[in-house]
């Protein structure tokens, strides 16, 4: 009951805020890693889905 | 609540990764191991001595381009260099993480992906608030595949192995810049109301292609072309496929689990 009470309330502007702004920067940072980083064992291992998505790759 | 709104993103990302696996299996990947047969053989190049223009071409990117990021994340890997670089021999998958196998690494690789993406839409909407709910999803699936798909396929369409293309570093960045312009474009007309926000959202969504993404000097390929434009299509069809997927599940997790209902 204590968890429903507390997720009816929304976000506050700065609570939003932040989520919002760690939720683009982890994005990020897992989009970069296996989409754009110039390792070569990421790049192999990402390799079908770097096409498949049209990432600059090769 | 910050955390709970992060993993319900994360949750559709991975669902939608797991989707786009399957969907990849129908066209995109027999299309790339079809232009991977090609792949190897020199192409017809008359004013380059044969066989040293592909393997310096093809394999650029894990030799000259190292960026920070790439040899930050190369040395917490668990795999050695040695190991890392066999691919150079000419065996793409020879530095496949943790040894999986193909189709491991691609599964691997679109959940990441799936959470990645799903991330920065949960983002944009909590930054802009606009929540993502069943009933719009669906539409802001279609904007981020915009952002981040067709709209860059403009300048940069997306390529088979083995196709030509200009320097990887200028193309990622043409890329990256040209996904974030366009997102900042296509909120700025769809969801402001002055008339001169969306001007200059469209101008923002045409600079990066006004500007121009790069070419290469040399756009002689082995690879069929009739390979490419099926290619291209499929690429598309199916990343469309996944952002409805990606708009309609965050919806629903949304909708679901963290909105009060």
């Amino acid at each position: 009951m204590a968890t429903s009470t507390v997720s009816s309330i929304p976000l506050s502007l700065s609570d939003r805020l932040t989520a919002g702004f760690v939720a683009l920067m982890i994005g990020a940072f897992l989009v970069f890693g296996a989409g754009l980083a110039n390792s070569a064992v990421l790049h192999d291992t990402a390799h079908d889905t770097r096409h498949a998505y049209g990432f600059p790759c090769h | 609540m910050i955390v709970k709104t992060l993993l319900a993103a994360i949750v559709a990302g991975l669902i939608s990764g797991v989707f786009m696996t399957a969907a990849q299996e129908l066209r995109v990947t027999p299309l790339i191991l079809h232009a991977e047969e090609f792949e190897g053989e020199a192409p017809a190049a008359p004013n380059q001595p044969s066989g040293q223009q592909p393997a310096a071409t093809d394999h650029q990117h894990s030799l000259n381009d190292a960026s920070p990021f790439g040899t930050m994340l190369a040395t917490l890997s668990p795999i050695t260099p040695a190991y890392a670089h066999e691919h150079e021999g000419g065996h793409e998958e020879g530095g496949v993480m943790f040894g999986m196998s193909r189709f491991s690494g691609t599964l691997l690789a679109n959940l990441v992906t799936g959470a990645g993406f799903s991330l920065l839409l949960a983002g944009v909407s909590l930054v802009i608030g606009y929540p993502i709910t069943l009933q719009n999803g669906a539409l802001w699936g279609a904007f981020g595949w915009l952002a981040v798909h067709l709209l860059p396929a403009i300048g940069l369409p997306p390529e088979l192995p083995g196709f030509p293309a200009a320097e990887l570093g200028d193309r990622q960045t043409w890329w990256a810049a040209t996904v974030l312009l366009s997102a900042v474009g296509l909120y700025l007309v769809a969801l402001r109301r002055e008339v001169i926000a969306k001007i200059s959202g469209l101008a923002l969504i045409a600079a990066p292609h006004a500007y121009g993404a790069p070419q290469p000097l040399d756009i002689s390929s082995n690879v069929p072309a009739v390979l490419g434009a099926e290619f291209a299509v499929a690429a598309l069809a199916t990343t469309l496929a996944f952002w409805l997927v990606l708009g309609v599940v965050s919806g629903f997790i949304n909708e679901r689990f963290v909105k009060p209902g």
